[in-house]
């Protein structure tokens, strides 16, 4: 278990010290997840060449097919298409938004599969499928898919 | 034993060690996996269904992992069964996989059990309050030591046997080049004064935390004959298996010689035709994650009198030049990515009666034992291999 600690300064004096006890996980990411997280860093987005020439984002180790190891990485775009969503508008602690947002399959033009992230809009009714998102960036990217902010829709969203 | 015949044709183990962040966990598994495939001479393709198993998901804090790795284990559009009985689901596993076989369902299972130790800390991870369950808030040996007391005051055991069994299973473990602890200056001395964890057990006598991955290929009689022929090294036939467990609290339960690891070595040696463990059986892989666990299921397991398990240890009987040569890979003490400990076992007993395995080979072994442990000392899974047809 990690034990986390971060001193502050205290009021009138006293020494305040915030303790947070967290059971932790890791992850290998091996070669492609690492190289897509370590894009992601670089504000770059990287899929993957699958054995039937799809490009799948984010990218796979193996072939969804047939188990082949998958190696020629390519770089898709960060704006896209929305395939399919739905919206929160009862927010909980821990949610990727504070606000009302939208959880969507989004398919980064250049790329042949969907993802799941947010979208940062401002009601349902401004959402549809088929709308034009592009990525907003974490100011201080780590190398997590966490690094995509949210999408935010495209002026000319339908 | 009842069903076909079925037989090991392929194993395949992973570089063992404390951290392996070289490779993703789908990369680690197939490290195994295609090693185990090379062995039996066979492909992804030539594999009819995949039977998996892992200790708690809690341990790697991924659910259902076998849905995340069915495309990289070459399962899309085959059967793929996961197991989960705790420290011993890798041996049990493996049994799952050869009924898989036994029915006559399927010819050629791969199974695959493996760990990620490095990935969070097991020892909490068993330790966390669920409500309305005792909480242990001990690990695995503060658990099981209160009971390894009660075997040295039954069986009036010197205070030296724990350490002869580290010594050797360390040893042992210079002769196996995927065991994760290779420690040539170990001495009787330096185990000795290493810290006491929970006592009697010291550091030295603990088992380490591995991150690793074993497959294994069974195979029906017919395609494990192709396979040997192809290969050029004899299966491991299968003589039996058993598998036991009991309720963790059931009240008047004996947590020193549990009757369901007694009651699961009667029900395999019956298949197996062995009447006289200690003369019969060549070699044994038995589950111990802490040193004293070997006397105990010496005991457990019929290979000595209640009480007298400690005498082979004293006595060198388990060495790899005694007459029961115990975990010559270096056994759980050198070794413990805790899924696939159990299929380890397995796994190496069938490398003994086929030949393979290497520095620790004994010399002629023909039938061979596997035995995991899992739980509060409450799962248990065996099989006998031979060399010999059943």
């Amino acid at each position: 278990m990690n034990v986390a600690t971060e001193s502050s300064g205290g009021g009138e004096g006293l020494l305040e010290a915030p303790l947070i006890i967290e059971y932790a996980f890791n992850r290998t990411t091996g070669p492609v997840i690492g190289a897509f997280v370590t894009g992601l860093r670089e504000r770059r987005v990287l899929g993957i060449r699958s054995a039937d020439g799809r490009v799948v984002c984010p990218p796979v180790e193996y072939d969804p097919q047939t188990g082949a190891p998958l190696e020629e990485m390519v770089e898709v775009g960060t704006a896209g298409t929305v395939t399919s969503w739905s919206w929160v508008s009862q927010v909980r602690d821990g949610q990727p938004l504070q606000t009302p947002h939208a959880l969507a399959l989004i398919q980064l033009d250049g790329a042949d599969t969907s993802m799941l992230h947010v979208i940062d809009a401002d009601g349902p009714e401004a959402v549809s499928t088929g709308a034009r998102v592009r990525i907003r960036w974490a100011e201080e990217p780590t190398g997590a898919i966490t690094d995509i902010a949210c999408f935010e829709l495209d002026g000319g969203a339908s | 034993m009842a069903g076909n015949r079925v037989a090991v044709v392929g194993v395949g183990q992973t570089r063992y060690a404390a951290v392996r962040d070289d490779v993703s966990l789908p990369g680690l598994l197939r490290e195994a996996v295609f090693r185990a495939l090379a062995d039996a001479h066979m492909t992804m393709d030539d594999i009819d269904a995949i039977v998996v198993g892992k200790a708690p998901d809690f341990f790697e804090g991924m659910m259902m992992p076998e849905s995340y790795l069915a495309e990289a284990l070459g399962a899309v559009g085959k059967p793929l069964f996961r197991v989960h009985t705790a420290g011993s689901v890798g041996g049990s596993t493996a049994l799952v996989a050869a009924t898989h076989v036994q029915s006559g369902v399927h010819d050629r299972v791969l199974t695959i059990g493996w760990q990620q130790q490095s990935v969070s800390e097991a020892m909490w991870a068993l330790s966390f309050p669920i409500p309305f369950q005792q909480q242990l808030v001990a690990g695995a040996g503060g658990y099981f030591a209160p009971f390894i007391r009660e075997y040295i005051r039954r069986s009036d055991a010197p205070d030296h046997i724990g350490i002869l069994v580290a010594l050797k299973d360390r040893l042992n473990a210079l002769k196996n080049p995927y065991a994760h602890l290779h420690e040539p200056d170990i001495t009787f001395e330096s185990i000795e004064e290493s810290f006491m964890l929970w006592e009697p057990i010291r550091y030295s006598e603990t088992c380490p935390g591995s991150d690793g991955a074993i497959a294994l290929v069974l195979a029906s009689e017919g395609a494990a004959e192709a396979s040997a022929a192809s290969s050029g090294v004899p299966p491991a036939w299968i003589h039996g298996t058993a598998m036991r467990s009991e309720p963790a609290t059931a009240s008047g339960r004996d947590q020193v010689n549990p009757v369901a690891g007694i009651e699961c070595a009667a029900d395999v040696y019956a298949q197996a035709g062995i009447t006289d463990p200690r003369r019969q059986v060549d070699v044994v892989e038995m589950y111990v994650p802490f040193s004293w666990y070997e006397p105990m299921w010496l005991e457990n397991l019929g290979f000595a009198p209640e009480g007298e398990g400690w005498k082979l240890t004293a006595d060198g009987a388990t060495e790899m030049t005694g007459d029961l040569p115990v975990n010559c890979s270096g056994g759980v003490l050198s070794t413990n990515p805790i899924g696939a400990s159990g299929m380890i076992r397995f796994g190496e007993a069938a490398l003994q009666v086929r030949g393979q395995a290497g520095d620790h080979q004994v010399d002629g072994a023909r039938v061979a034992v596997g035995h995991a442990y899992g739980g509060a000392a409450q799962f248990y899974a065996m099989w006998v291999v031979g060399a010999d047809k059943p």
